[in-house]
């Protein structure tokens, strides 16, 4: 028997490390303040995890509505209170640290979700939403997602509502919601598009455009991309070599620490580096599926799924973005970018995975 | 079924990542590696002065001079506001004129813009007092051209400019850049490879807002050489001032050895006017080519000069001697034309024709030899191609023969044609440069020399544009003759050019007027000087100036000059 919970940690751990290296070199000669702090954050991480995994993870079938209406609350909150950083109002100022809440709503979102599917019918006792209305299965769920992610996109952090939004298509495929009505929603969304499009913001707007065409503006919204691609490119297949990127340690490439990790990362570890990075990914998620397909029981089942999809479609975008290959939305990198935030939800959501694990229904 | 599709999407979504991976880093990696080079390199050049140009005495006609400029290195949009704002307060211009430059002048990131030239020194001063406020601006002192006596030489010298893209293309091999500082015209052109200074510099690590971090690498800048003509500045300058207001030019050249010792072409121009940047359009529209040097690139008829090829070719091949007669009744018939005469001259010899300058006596010489004849000797006498003086842009003449006029005119050559060219005339044109070799070999005893104006490249003798001088067999007692002849056409007082009689030194030479359609015909006087033991080759062209008489007069003018100043 495969103890997967262990290969979570250990994969995880060894991610975190390389991200506090990177993190050192993109911020050590400045404020060596940012790298103390994460580690404090990792700690405090592994603490949370390790509770997690002894706490029964089905309370959280209990609390999931009171967890969503929390989340409501945290984003209204955000909304009236939040303090405005970098063009956005993302974050709450809790005693000495600024809270980021649209990290803690999506994996809310990922309980509430794991909880709506997992309910059973009266007709049919078998797991399974294939019966189900096209009002049960996808419009009344998605009018839930639609609120919290409403109130994200609104903040703004397009990046967090896209992910909402495709975390509740996954969600759908997973829950064996009949393919057409997944299809006829999907149609639905593409349709509203354009529609979405006239509620961007500008500066979105702008970000979106510069990704089918960066050159359009180099010095502006094309800058960080450009810049990106320079850091990772000119890493070569051995990297420049710790504490030695230009891109990062001269400051040419914005965000190094956060959500341009990779980037730094890539530079000064090269391919080699880049694809081990890759693989303790690929194996992360590989294992956290693997949780669920173990698992019997529907609502822990489809908490793994979604926590897998919280982690994989996080991990895809924010590398995707990095290399140039999906619009800056800002989002962080999993366990690799510096915010509290993000370190804390993310092994929330891992020690929920091992708790899943420890409580399996074991043959 | 579902879960093994999620897992099929999760594969192909990391293979997809490592091969963009694999394309940035490896297959891009070079070209990544250059732009994040670009991202944080900044070289600052530091100019190497331009080699200094000495006359034969060793005084300076041009040096260098510093001048400052203000650079940029680039750097943030708000940054550039202020420290334009700061910089017009100082310099006097307008902010927005400022930026202006700044992204005219924009080549590269890693290379520092320069927004204002040539800033003297006092503002530059005030600037650099201010440096520590503004950070990123750098003052660059560099040498400048300076043109101690202005115009004088200016055609022998040339001017500089900026490289333009024909010459780059030509030049890249030689490391010429963008941007470079090159000769045009002149010696400045010529010789731009040996006066170029090699520019140095500094390469440092700047951060994203252009702050310096630190530094690379250091090359220091590189003098140019130092070049010595064999000009001499005296004669120079009293050529030039006895040249000027008249279109034509000057040629003062030392018979025995080529080198020139004075060169003058009017109009002429003040080449510090490329380096200010001053009315320059003016100075190219002007329609009298104030650039164009017309000792070496002018193209001219050679006149009765041009009689003293057909008596050496008359004699040498013994088709003609000195006792051969002819009369002049004012004009003669060739081929159904009249051809005329300037004056009636009677009976005459070779010397008297030579003396009066006798149109009628050299047609008769010329249908003597026949075109063939004088076209030959005309080309061992160096016409029809360049002499190979060391400035740029020489032209090469023209001879005619029959095979030419037919080839190139489509036409029969007529014995008419063959007395033309005889007297210097019709389709023949020649350059003052050449005029002047041509009296000197009659000087030296028959060798072409080769003309030079440089002597030594930093102390250097120079030895390789200079070829050998070409030995042309002349029978001595010809060349006597021919010496006499010259020296009869001033001592005579029939000869054309007796008004330089009565100078303290012995004179010989020969004029010529040149018939130019449209226009009273060009003077020509070449000769040389003291008769003796000749010094000077001289060779006079006033464009449109009458007869060779206005020709004549000038060259009286500078000899008297030279001997108040002592060069005889």
């Amino acid at each position: 028997m495969k103890n997967f919970r262990f290969l979570i940690l250990i994969t995880s751990i060894l991610i975190v490390c390389l991200g506090l290296l990177s993190i050192y070199s993109t911020v050590y000669n400045r404020s060596i303040r940012i790298w103390k702090l994460q580690i404090f954050w990792v700690i405090i991480g592994l603490f949370i995890f390790l509770f997690f995994e002894r706490f029964n993870y089905r309370h959280l079938w209990d609390a999931a509505y009171f967890l969503y209406v929390l989340a409501i609350f945290l984003l209204l909150l955000v909304f009236l209170l939040g303090i405005v950083r970098l063009g956005a109002q993302r974050w709450l100022r809790i005693a000495w640290f600024n809270f980021q809440p649209s990290e803690i709503v999506k994996l809310i979102m990922v309980i509430f979700l794991a909880r709506y599917f997992s309910t059973k019918s009266y007709e049919n006792i078998s797991f399974s939403f294939v019966k189900r209305s096209m009002w049960q299965a996808v419009i009344l769920p998605f009018l839930f997602v639609a609120i919290p992610m409403g109130f994200i996109i609104e903040q703004p952090d397009l990046g967090s509502g896209v992910m909402l939004l495709f975390i509740f298509i996954a969600f759908l495929y997973i829950s064996r919601v009949r393919k057409k009505y997944i299809i006829i929603f999907l149609g639905v969304m593409i349709l509203l598009v354009p529609l979405f499009w006239h509620f961007l913001r500008d500066y979105q707007k702008e970000r979106l455009l510069v990704f089918l065409n960066p050159n359009i503006d180099p010095l502006g919204a094309g800058y960080t991309v450009i810049q990106a691609k320079i850091a990772i490119g000119s890493g070569g297949l051995f990297g420049k070599g710790w504490l030695s990127g230009t891109q990062s340690q001269l400051r040419f490439l914005p965000e190094a620490h956060t959500d341009f990790i990779f980037s730094a990362f890539a530079e000064e570890w090269g391919f080699f580096g880049c694809i081990v990075l890759l693989f303790l990914y690929y194996f992360l998620i590989t294992q956290s599926i693997r949780v669920a397909l173990k698992t019997q029981d529907n609502f822990g089942q489809l908490l793994a799924w979604g926590i897998s999809f919280l982690l994989g479609i996080q991990i895809f975008i924010n590398l995707a973005m990095n290399l140039g290959l999906a619009p800056v939305v800002g989002l962080p990198l999993p366990l690799m970018s510096y915010g509290g935030s993000s370190i804390v939800t993310t092994f929330i959501a891992l020690g929920i995975l091992a708790s899943i694990d420890k409580r399996r229904t074991k043959f | 079924m579902r879960a093994k599709f999620v897992n099929f999407i999760i594969i192909f979504i990391f293979l997809f990542f490592g091969i963009s991976l694999f394309n940035l880093q490896i297959l891009k990696g070079r070209q990544f590696k250059e732009a994040s080079l670009k991202n944080y390199l900044r070289l600052l050049p530091q100019s190497g002065s331009r080699g200094r140009i000495f006359d034969c005495n060793g005084k300076v006609i041009v040096d260098n001079c510093l001048s400052y400029d203000v650079m940029l290195l680039k750097q943030s949009q708000q940054d550039l506001k202020k420290i334009f704002k700061k910089l017009s307060s100082i310099l006097e211009i307008e902010p927005k004129d400022l930026e202006n430059t700044y992204k005219k002048e924009y080549i590269a990131s890693s290379l520092p813009i320069t927004i204002v030239k040539n800033l003297d020194v006092k503002k530059a001063i005030a600037l650099g007092e201010l440096k520590a406020d503004l950070g990123n601006i750098i003052i660059q002192p560099h040498p400048v051209r300076n043109y101690p006596y202005g115009k004088t030489a200016c055609h022998l010298i040339g001017y500089l400019g900026e490289i333009d893209r024909w010459r780059l293309t030509k030049l890249a091999d030689y490391g010429y850049k963008t941007k470079d500082i090159v000769g045009y015209a002149g010696i400045e052109e010529r010789y731009d490879y040996y006066l170029r200074g090699e520019d140095g510099a500094l390469s440092i690590e700047v951060d994203n807002q252009g702050r310096f971090v630190r530094l690379l690498g250091f090359k220091s800048a590189r003098s140019g050489k130092d070049i010595t003509l064999t000009i001499d500045l005296r004669l120079q300058k009293i050529v030039e001032e006895a040249l000027e207001g008249r279109n034509g030019c000057v040629i003062i050249m030392q018979p025995y050895t080529g080198e020139v010792l004075a060169l003058a072409s009017y109009p002429n121009f003040n080449p510090e006017v490329f380096i200010k940047k001053t009315n320059i359009s003016m100075l190219l529209r002007n329609p009298e080519s104030v650039l164009f040097n017309r000792a070496i690139s002018g193209l001219y008829p050679a006149a009765s000069v041009f009689k003293l090829i057909s008596v050496v070719a008359g004699l040498e091949t013994g088709k003609i001697k000195p006792s051969t007669t002819f009369n002049c009744t004012g004009n003669m018939e060739i081929g159904g034309r009249q051809f005329g005469c300037w004056d009636v001259h009677g009976q005459e010899n070779l010397m008297q024709g030579i003396i009066h300058s006798c149109d009628v006596y050299f047609y008769h010489v010329g249908l003597i030899l026949g075109a063939q004849l004088i076209y030959d000797y005309a080309l061992k006498f160096g016409f029809g191609r360049p002499t190979g003086i060391d400035l740029p842009y020489e032209s090469a003449g023209l001879v005619p023969n029959p095979l030419w006029k037919r080839i190139h005119k489509l036409q029969k050559w007529f014995e008419g044609d063959t007395a033309n060219l005889t007297i210097g005339q019709g389709y023949l044109l020649v350059t003052p440069m050449q005029m002047a070799r041509m009296m000197a070999l009659f000087v030296n005893g028959g060798f072409l020399v080769p003309p030079h104006i440089v002597k030594s490249i930093e102390g250097v003798p120079i030895s390789f544009p200079v070829q050998k001088a070409i030995k042309i067999s002349l029978k001595k007692d010809y060349l006597n003759f021919i010496r006499q002849a010259l020296r009869r056409v001033i001592s005579e007082p029939d000869g054309t050019a007796h008004i330089l009689a009565d100078l303290p030194v012995e004179i010989a030479g020969k004029t010529g007027s040149a018939q130019v359609s449209g226009g009273s015909p060009h003077g020509w006087f070449v000769g040389f000087f003291p008769f003796k033991n000749p010094k000077f080759t001289i060779c006079v062209l006033l464009e449109h100036a009458g007869s060779g008489y206005a020709a004549a007069l000038l060259t009286k003018q500078i000899i008297e000059a030279m001997i108040k100043e002592g060069l005889i």
